[in-house]
């Protein structure tokens, strides 16, 4: 496998049992995606996409098949070492944002630095800030996330998931709570980062506009891939 | 997770639910408080009641006695003699024993003036004690070690007798010292014992001249007149002006030197028998008093005798009395010729002194008891005192003690008692504080699941960002544990407290009560942290259900309910 390749899957399957009833939520999926690029996953409801995104962003290793992560077949990694893997080599950035109502904004920012992480307490804050600040939130450090809009939460949010400087984020649906407005901004504030960091983007989305974006789409109907991969 | 952001992540996660926390804590304040309040009380009547009046591993044996129309008979059983001591002392478990032996004669004292402004009379009592078997405890009480400490380098005014120095001062080397009045409780203190040919002596020593002397003497006592001003020997011994001051003879049975002269330090002149000036220069006999005995004069005979209550056992030391050996109130007296009249002086406290008596050493009351009542009186103890190395021996001791005819004493038999009572009654309460902390422990694990379940969404949030299942559990029993800490500090702060005012309240209220200890409660170091910690134990005891619950959550499926 080449360095460059972020995630390789091959004859992917995920299936549940719901009621005694399997129910197949991917069926033989294949997918490569490189470091720099970014991939739209498309498709309806219940078609798998939130299903192959806990797969790849190493939430979720119940799968057949094949599933390489930066090389690493997550599944045979235990509790502990699959949490430290996630911990540092993906970012998570979700539709309903996830921050802690409890913590302040910047204790947000920080909260995955709380796992293990090596780098002095300085450092990660210094980072922490230098973020909100590349944001337009450098000013709003001690507030509750309850305090800010939709799309400021969002930015939060994105600051936490690259607060460690992981090589690849999962993004489930992230503008699917914003004005149009703010969606165009987050994006392009993805995108930027995406190019900037070579990282690995993989995006849920129903947004149209979102995948057009994107390097790539993936659409899954029904636990399938639809459409083949095709380069941008 | 790192140390610093856990603790930050349970303050923040406690804050945001306060008020479940602390209804929570409930349980466990409660809890830990009995739990502290009835240790601290359990422990305070072993140590202010129980070993106040016999310690726990020190016992008192006697032969073995039946019940024989209600009274106490002792059938078919050797002697207690210094044989049978040496028998005890070699069973496991006993460190020492010694032979107790109790007055047999009639005796008397009075005494108290320079105390109350009159003298108190009654019936006397001596206990024989080996000063082996008291002396720690003297010194304890009396602080002696820090007395020698003044003593070595204390120079005061010039004295020839005790009465030539301030209170507290006696006379030493022709200086004025602060007395050192364990010192004085030794087997064979410097009394002059009178004899007559067939007489028993202590050991080593002989009847010559009509007194018991060693073999070689280094420094014989001295002969001495008491004045002929008026009365006899009886009365005037115990005025000290003459008693101390009286003339001693250059020659035992000689010329007697001028009026003035002294006796020496801390001496007096004490008659041979209550019809006769002459006598010997020596020292008072050396008493050890019970202290519980100041508690019954202040509870009790003060207010009946119209005295005012003594502040301290500090007054007492150096309190003269006087006794009548052979002389009593209610029984046949001793003749005459046998009667002696001698000063006593208080020269320390013991809970080992009987209560209601005086505890001499032994060796006098043998003396005096062979005297008065013949050699058989003389020639067995009445009990046996042990020491066993620890607490634990007791039990073990007591059955090989059983096997040698021996008994407890009535006393040690009413302290072991006492302290199964103690024991099981704190038990029993401590039990019950258990029950109310595992109460408390099912009410976390309630609370925490309901936290658990409202905060599943948190952490599967957590656990995306790179939490282990193990850093969840620590999170949650990290929070329980904190609930526990600080349940458990208020909880044992709160039993002291409450302690500290029933103390206060019952010195207050019951100061009247008779042998009313210093306060029930007694909190050794490790009491509070020891309730500190059993109510972390129950919390997170409590919290491991949620904690199990809480790491087994499937961020995937958490994140993915919307």
């Amino acid at each position: 496998m080449s360095s460059h390749v972020a995630i390789e899957a091959q004859g992917l399957c995920r299936t549940f049992v719901a009621d005694g009833m399997p129910l197949h939520a991917l069926r033989d999926v294949s997918l490569r995606v490189s470091r720099g690029e970014s991939v739209a996953i498309v498709g309806r409801s219940g078609a798998g996409k939130s299903t192959l995104l806990n797969l790849v962003g190493a939430l979720d290793r119940g799968y057949q098949g094949s599933l390489r992560v930066f090389g690493q077949e997550l599944r045979a990694l235990p509790d502990r070492a699959l949490s430290r893997f996630r911990n540092r080599q993906i970012g998570f950035v979700f539709q309903s944002f996830n921050l802690l109502p409890n913590l302040s904004v910047g204790h947000n920012v920080l909260l995955p630095a709380s796992f293990g992480v090596d780098l002095p307490h300085e450092a990660l804050v210094e980072r922490a800030r230098t973020l909100l600040s590349e944001f337009g939130l450098g000013d709003r450090w001690g507030q509750k996330p309850a305090q800010m809009s939709g799309g400021e939460r969002q930015r939060v949010a994105i600051a936490r998931a690259l607060l460690l400087q992981p090589p690849l984020l999962v993004c489930d649906e992230p503008t699917g709570s914003l004005d149009g407005e703010t969606a165009a901004h987050i994006l392009d504030t993805l995108r930027g980062i995406q190019r900037a960091q070579d990282t690995a983007l993989v995006i849920v989305t129903h947004d149209p506009d979102v995948a057009a974006a994107c390097d790539r789409t993936v659409r899954l109907d029904r636990g399938r891939v639809a459409v083949p991969a095709e380069a941008a | 997770m790192r140390l610093g952001r856990l603790l930050s992540l349970v303050a923040s996660n406690l804050r945001s639910a306060w008020v479940r926390a602390a209804l929570a804590m409930v349980g466990i304040v409660v809890g830990t408080g009995l739990l502290t309040f009835f240790l601290g009380l359990g422990q305070g009547l072993r140590e202010k009641v129980l070993e106040r009046i016999f310690p726990v591993n020190q016992l008192e044996l006697e032969p073995r006695a039946v019940q024989i129309f209600g009274t106490e008979q002792i059938l078919g059983q050797e002697p207690l003699d210094d044989a049978r001591v040496r028998q005890v002392a070699g069973l496991p478990g006993v460190v020492r024993a010694f032979g107790k032996q109790k007055s047999s004669f009639p005796a008397r004292l009075w005494g108290g003036k320079e105390l109350l402004g009159y003298n108190l009379f009654t019936e006397a009592f001596f206990d024989g004690m080996p000063a082996a078997v008291l002396r720690a405890e003297l010194e304890e009480l009396e602080g002696a070690a820090a007395k020698r400490g003044v003593t070595a380098g204390a120079h005061s005014d010039r004295c020839e007798v005790d009465l030539d120095c301030a209170a507290g001062l006696g006379c030493s080397d022709g200086v004025c010292v602060p007395i050192v009045w364990a010192d004085r409780f030794v087997e064979m203190p410097e009394v002059v014992l009178p004899c007559s040919v067939g007489d028993r002596c202590p050991q080593g020593m002989n009847c010559q001249q009509s007194r018991c002397a060693l073999a070689a003497e280094a420094s014989p006592p001295v002969r001495c007149v008491l004045p002929a001003a008026a009365g006899n020997g009886r009365d005037l011994q115990f005025d000290r002006e003459v008693g101390e001051r009286a003339a001693p003879c250059g020659d035992p049975l000689g010329y007697c030197g001028a009026a003035g002269t002294t006796c020496g330090e801390g001496r007096y002149c004490a008659a041979d028998h209550p019809e006769t000036r002459l006598g010997w220069c020596e020292r008072p006999l050396p008493a050890v008093i019970n202290p519980l005995l100041l508690e019954v004069f202040n509870s009790d005979m003060a207010r009946s005798l119209g005295a005012a209550p003594i502040g301290s056992l500090a007054v007492l030391f150096g309190v003269r009395f006087h006794v009548a050996l052979g002389d009593s109130y209610f029984s046949k007296d001793a003749e005459k010729q046998r009667q002696q009249f001698k000063q006593a002086i208080v020269v320390g406290f013991s809970r080992k002194a009987p209560e209601l008596g005086v505890a001499l050493p032994r060796e006098l009351v043998r003396h005096f008891n062979a005297r008065l009542k013949g050699r058989a009186a003389a020639d067995a103890y009445d009990a046996i005192l042990i020491d066993t190395a620890s607490n634990q021996d007791v039990p073990q001791v007591i059955v090989e003690a059983e096997k040698l005819g021996l008994q407890l004493s009535r006393k040690s038999r009413a302290a072991r008692t006492f302290g199964t009572v103690v024991l099981v009654t704190s038990l029993a309460l401590v039990l019950l504080a258990a029950v109310v902390l595992a109460v408390a422990a099912v009410q976390i694990a309630q609370t925490f699941a309901m936290l658990v379940h409202e905060r599943r969404r948190e952490i599967a949030v957590l656990r995306a960002l790179g939490a282990a299942r193990l850093d969840i559990a620590v999170l949650v029993l990290g929070e329980a544990a904190a609930i526990g800490l600080l349940g458990g500090a208020c909880g044992g702060g709160a039993a002291v407290g409450a302690a500290a005012l029933v103390d206060h309240l019952a010195a207050q209220w019951l100061a009247d009560v008779p042998l009313l200890p210093q306060g029930f409660f007694a909190f050794p170091a490790w009491a509070v942290p020891l309730a500190i910690g059993v109510a972390v134990a129950f919390t997170i005891a409590g919290a491991l259900a949620p904690a199990r619950r809480a790491m087994r959550l499937d961020p995937a499926a958490v994140l993915a309910e919307g």
